[in-house]
């Protein structure tokens, strides 16, 4: 007999719900009845650190079969430059290579890094000191073109004043700078 | 120098410690479960040598090591007083730390990140937990290339610690919740706020003397100070509930409580031999027999440092030899009589 709900695999379990005295009887396959019901078919592993990490790559993983399984789609090919890690053996393994597998797999990385902790970017502490790429090309600017930067971000924030101030600003050096010519 | 575990603080009836652990890794690096030993020798040794600048600047006696110069019961006495995780005892692999004189600060080095820098202050503190363990992360950030990123912010091994890095906890000590069989539900309900509570030695260990931690499950999308905020409202409750318990369970049973505090003070006093399990439990009675002044000792003591004492590697290194485990209840036993202060 198959399983009642994904009909491919045999069913080896006996399901039975009683709801508001209504019951039901359902054939489970092994893996349904685990998705659906609270059967635990594997025993628990003694190890925590084995049951973290089989757990995150299950997880992992079953984001990965979903996208992979979809028609017309490519499983991703991706591997680390700086480790030579691939994007599987990272599922599998449930830990990144490198600080560089970030990098290479980012394109990937969100919707991933979303399943386990709810968010895809950092909002947290900033080191001193620290310099991203937008800082290090805003650092080359002069005066003028950085707070031209800063005036079209202020305005794809809605940030009305802010823009005002800094256009101000730059009406501002203009000015001098057509003075002193 | 008094150690955090021997000064007397805030919230200290239910809330023992608060701890602030930042996982941190270095750019040039792989990620330790990819390293080999060669690289493992050399990342230690880089790390280790930050030791000067952090007694420098943080005003602390720093000591480090490599782990594999430490002998069996050195190891097992730190992993029992927290300072080091049992992954980075039993890796095979080089391992080191850094270690400050008052056990503050303490910074594993290649156990699954390259640096775990962990701040503990005694009792609900974890404000200040977060600016030792940041001022900490502030001086190596100086001194070693660590890696971080715009988008995801600190890059750590395992995707479940990205971002802040950060995993902040609480060890709390609930009888009342315990004996009234709610630390379940507590559990489930403090997980729809992205909080774990756990056994006293972490992931996957049971309870001893009703003592768990209560920590952050999530490391990406909150600043440090929202994810404290967060895991501060949930202590307070449940401490808050905590006390309620214990002041019901007293009003309750006043004799009985108070009988089985004097009988636990009694087998610990006067035993011969005793299990770490049993002082485990027998001290938590204590513990919550001095919290609620059921009894009073002649002076100042603190269950919680005579509940690391009693744990196997700490008796063995205050005995300063291996023994058997007989030989060990027998010096347990003669080590709580000895402690154990005067009834007044």
């Amino acid at each position: 007999m198959l399983c009642d709900r994904c009909k491919l695999r045999d069913a080896k379990v006996l399901y039975t719900e009683i709801i508001n005295g209504a019951k039901s009887e359902q054939h489970l396959c092994e893996e349904c009845a685990t998705d659906y019901t609270s059967f635990q078919m594997e025993k628990p592993l003694l190890n925590s650190d084995m049951t973290l990490n089989s757990l995150l790559s299950t997880l992992l993983g079953a984001y990965h079969s979903n996208t992979a399984n979809k028609p017309g789609e490519k499983k991703p090919d991706l591997v680390c430059d700086k480790c030579n890690t691939s994007y599987d053996e990272f599922l599998q393994r449930g830990r990144f290579g490198c600080s560089g597998c970030y990098k290479s797999f980012n394109n990937v990385l969100g919707k991933t890094l979303r399943g386990i902790q709810g968010a895809e970017a950092h909002t947290g502490k900033r080191p001193k000191g620290f310099m991203s790429q937008a800082d290090n090309i805003l650092k080359d600017l002069s005066e003028e073109e950085r707070l031209s930067f800063e005036l079209q971000k202020a305005i794809e924030n809605e940030e009305f004043e802010e823009a005002a101030r800094l256009r101000d600003i730059i009406r501002h050096l203009k000015k001098e700078e057509t003075n002193n010519a | 120098m008094l150690k955090w575990y021997e000064e007397n603080v805030p919230d200290g009836d239910v809330v023992i410690s608060s701890r602030v652990r930042l996982a941190r890794n270095l750019e040039d690096y792989k990620f330790s479960p990819l390293l080999d030993e060669g690289e493992a020798v050399k990342l230690v040794d880089q790390v280790k040598g930050i030791t000067s600048t952090l007694a420098e600047e943080d005003h602390r006696k720093y000591y480090s090591c490599n782990i594999k110069s430490l002998s069996d019961i050195d190891k097992a006495a730190m992993v029992e007083r927290h300072i080091v995780s049992p992954l980075l005892v039993d890796k095979e692999q080089t391992t080191g730390l850094i270690l400050s004189e008052d056990e503050t600060v303490s910074i594993m080095i290649n156990e699954e990140d390259h640096l775990r820098i962990q701040a503990i202050v005694g009792g609900m503190n974890l404000e200040k937990a977060y600016e030792v363990a940041n001022h900490i992360d502030d001086l190596a950030y100086d001194k070693l290339k660590i890696a971080y990123d715009e988008k995801y912010g600190y890059m750590t091994s395992c995707p479940t610690n990205v971002g802040t890095g950060m995993r902040a906890s609480c060890m709390v000590f609930l009888p009342a919740l315990s004996a009234a069989k709610l630390i379940q539900k507590l559990i489930e309900e403090v997980g729809r706020y992205g909080v774990t509570i756990r056994g006293i030695y972490g992931e996957g260990t049971k309870s001893l003397g009703s003592i768990y931690q209560i920590s952050n499950q999530k490391t990406l999308g909150n600043s440090e100070r929202e994810i404290i905020q967060n895991l501060n409202r949930i202590v307070d409750q449940v401490m808050k509930q905590e006390r309620k318990r214990r002041e019901y369970m007293l009003s309750l049973n006043t004799d009985e409580i108070e009988d089985q505090v004097y009988r636990a003070y009694g087998i610990l006093k006067y035993a011969r031999q005793i299990t770490p399990d049993d002082a485990m439990t027998l001290l938590s009675q204590i513990k919550f027999g001095a919290d609620s002044g059921l009894i009073k000792f002649d002076r100042e003591f603190n269950v919680h440092k005579m509940m690391m004492g009693v744990q196997p590697g700490s008796l063995q290194w205050t005995l300063g030899k291996n023994v058997g485990s007989t030989t060990r209840d027998k010096s347990r036993a003669e080590y709580i009589s000895k402690e154990l202060p005067r009834l007044i």
